[in-house]
């Protein structure tokens, strides 16, 4: 029994330490590709941050209103230190999961698969994000400046309107490229458009039907009860 | 001499048939049928009464017009020349119509005028709009006779003007390029302007023609690059300039937005020149200046008000982005006065388009926007002149006007501050 129980004991002890042996390069491995990813991720980081500085991209966020808005939200770092650093997260994270990969462990794997499968609709999602957030600002500032010039009432509830119209469109499109409820999404970015385009037409219809009217008369008849002034600005 | 590759063939052949010409006029043109029959006239009856001796050609270069343009150009012609020539002209006017290649407008169009100067190796040259209705012979003579016979480059139009026309011109343009450059062209942007062939081989040889300059910004341009490429300047005084009305799709916005930003950008390019000069000289005029009559028109004084006013309150975070904080909170005070004691003083108004001046150069701000949201306060200014000049005589409104360009050289040092703090068109 004694030597039953010590062959046990020794087997056990033989299997674990054959496990960690087994073990061991893979760990040592990931270890190294994590400080690797360190590395990787750092100097890329100080690359594009300075890339980034020298095509003067903080200056075209801050022409865009992307500083502003981060201003807002507390983010005081400039841009492309931002983007740096997201690089080098995104960066660490790729070589995380290839650390992981190298333990050889089932499940990890499958995940680390899904990970990378998953990654480009991410990126794409931020990438339509990004797009619809500098359009949005863009073209509400133009609606803005469109409206003042044009003396048309209310110009600023004119810019919010579209750029909430190309935010919610854009949240929309971003949530589809990451395959999230994406009928439920879609069914529900096709109600709130109507809705709110149901709402706008009802309430300039019947709220504004007098600003409207006078809207439609000014827009068809030619003659004005206005003063045309007598300028030739050129 | 600069790359001519971009003549169209068939224009390059009758160019060639004709040969050297002493005078070359150009008319650019794109659906102006109504009135560049008149202007053909006027330059044909010009150039047959003051250069009877001289080979001149007609050059109209048409940007495609679809309204029969060029038909009339080719048909218009003196019934008798009895009537407006003492004696028959020694040589025909040779007459060429052309489409021109390139971007569409009329920097393109007058590309191909320098262009045929270049190869017609004319000495003199003028350019008239083909929407004029009150061009005469007489044009033709103060565009070119101080280029043929008394070694001027570049003759730049003065017109008797009512003092709410040209208001762009009176509070923008002119002071700004006075200031800038130190010339007193008085109408930078008239559209009429004489030079000589030397000049014209100078502006071929510059490569904007497929920048806004080939669009809408060739006045300014050709004005300025007259003036800092160091050529003799001068101006003809050439009375009324009545033109065809406007298309009305055109508004006041796009036209300042296209206007100030030649302006603004031509000073990002002359930086260097502009920085040095203090002060302004005179330019010598040609001509016989008369008195500007001075009948009422009708003026929106409140609804000018109410934009500046909406500008105001709805732009407040645009404008802050150009002005320096003292000017914006200057606007903010002025914005709050009643119609009848409303006045924007021409120190702010000076500060304000250098402010607009630096932004633009320091791209803090898209450009198109940030010109876009000059409008309100450019109305604001026009409301404030309108008050200020309601009684005025011409006289008066010429000195007020004076009063506004000595305050453009003035802050110049504000605007060299500015340039510097931030950078600019460095």
């Amino acid at each position: 029994m004694t030597a039953t129980f010590t062959e046990r004991l020794v087997g056990s002890l033989n299997a674990f330490f054959e496990a960690v042996l087994r073990f061991l390069p893979g760990l040592l491995a990931a270890v190294l590709i994590l400080l690797l990813g360190l590395v990787v991720g750092w100097v890329l980081k100080a690359l594009v941050s300075r890339l980034l500085r020298v095509a003067r991209f903080d200056r075209a966020c801050d022409s865009n209103g992307i500083t502003q808005i981060l201003g807002r939200a507390d983010i005081r770092t400039p841009p492309s230190l931002l983007l740096g650093r997201g690089l080098f997260w995104l960066v660490f994270a790729s070589f995380a999961m290839a650390g992981l990969s190298a333990l050889g462990v089932g499940f990890v794997n499958r995940l680390i698969a899904e990970f990378f499968l998953y990654l480009p609709r991410v990126l794409s999602a931020l990438l339509v994000l990004l797009v619809g957030f500098l359009l949005a600002n863009f073209l509400s500032r133009a609606a803005l400046l469109g409206a003042v010039n044009a003396g048309i009432p209310s110009p600023r509830l004119i810019a919010l309107v579209v750029k909430l119209l190309i935010l919610v469109l854009s949240f929309a499109m971003a949530l589809e490229q990451l395959r999230i409820a994406t009928s439920i999404v879609l069914a529900a970015f096709i109600i709130a458009f109507g809705a709110v385009m149901l709402g706008l037409a009802l309430a300039f219809g019947l709220g504004g039907r007098d600003v409207a009217k006078r809207v439609l008369e000014r827009q068809l008849d030619t003659r004005t009860d206005e003063t045309p002034d007598g300028f030739s600005h050129l | 001499m600069a790359d001519l590759s971009f003549l169209p063939e068939s224009l390059r052949r009758q160019l060639a048939e004709i040969g050297q010409v002493d005078v070359l006029v150009g008319i650019p043109s794109f659906n102006n049928a109504r009135t560049i029959g008149h202007v053909v006239r006027a330059v044909q009856a010009g150039l047959a009464r003051h250069f009877p001796a001289h080979r001149a050609l007609l050059l109209n270069s048409d940007g495609g017009s679809t309204d029969g343009t060029p038909d009339v150009v080719r048909q218009a012609s003196i019934a008798s020349f009895e009537t407006v020539l003492a004696a028959h002209p020694l040589r025909a006017v040779h007459r060429i119509v052309t489409p021109y290649h390139g971007i569409p407008g009329k920097g393109s169009a007058l590309r191909t005028v320098f262009a045929a100067a270049a190869v017609t190796g004319a000495k003199a040259c003028a350019v008239v709009d083909s929407d004029l209705r009150s061009i005469t012979p007489e044009w033709i003579e103060l565009l070119v006779e101080p280029v043929l016979e008394r070694g001027f480059d570049f003759i730049a139009p003065l017109y008797h003007r009512h003092k709410y026309d040209g208001t762009i011109t009176n509070s923008i343009v002119y002071p700004l390029t006075r200031a800038l450059y130190g010339a007193r062209v008085r109408q930078p942007i008239g559209g009429d302007f004489g030079f000589s062939g030397r000049l014209a081989e100078h502006y071929l040889g510059h490569d904007v023609w497929a920048s806004d300059v080939a669009r809408y910004g060739i006045d300014i341009w050709m004005t300025t690059t007259a003036i800092t490429g160091g050529f003799r300047i001068g101006q003809s005084f050439l009375g009324a300039k009545i033109h065809d009305a406007k298309d009305p799709s055109v508004d006041l916005s796009a036209m300042l937005t296209q206007v100030t930003g030649a302006v603004l950008s031509l000073m990002g390019t002359h930086a260097a020149r502009w920085r040095e000069v203090r002060g302004s000289h005179p330019v010598p005029v040609f001509g016989f200046e008369y008195a500007v009559g001075l009948e009422p028109v009708p003026v929106n004084l409140a609804r000018m008000l109410e934009r500046f006013r909406t500008g105001a309150r709805e732009l407040g975070e645009i404008w802050q982005r150009a002005l320096h904080p003292a000017t914006a909170r200057e606007i903010a005070a002025i914005a709050s006065a009643s119609d009848e004691s409303f006045v924007f003083p021409p120190t702010l108004w000076v500060r304000t388009m250098y402010d607009f001046a630096v932004a633009y150069q320091h791209g803090r701000l898209n450009r198109e926007h940030l010109l876009r949201s000059l409008t309100p306060l450019y109305l604001g200014r026009t409301a404030s002149f309108v008050v200020q000049t309601r009684d005025a005589g011409a006289e008066e409104v010429e000195q007020i006007l004076e009063e506004l360009c000595l305050e453009f050289e003035r802050e110049k040092p504000y605007l060299l501050e500015r340039w510097d703090e931030t950078g600019g068109g460095r």
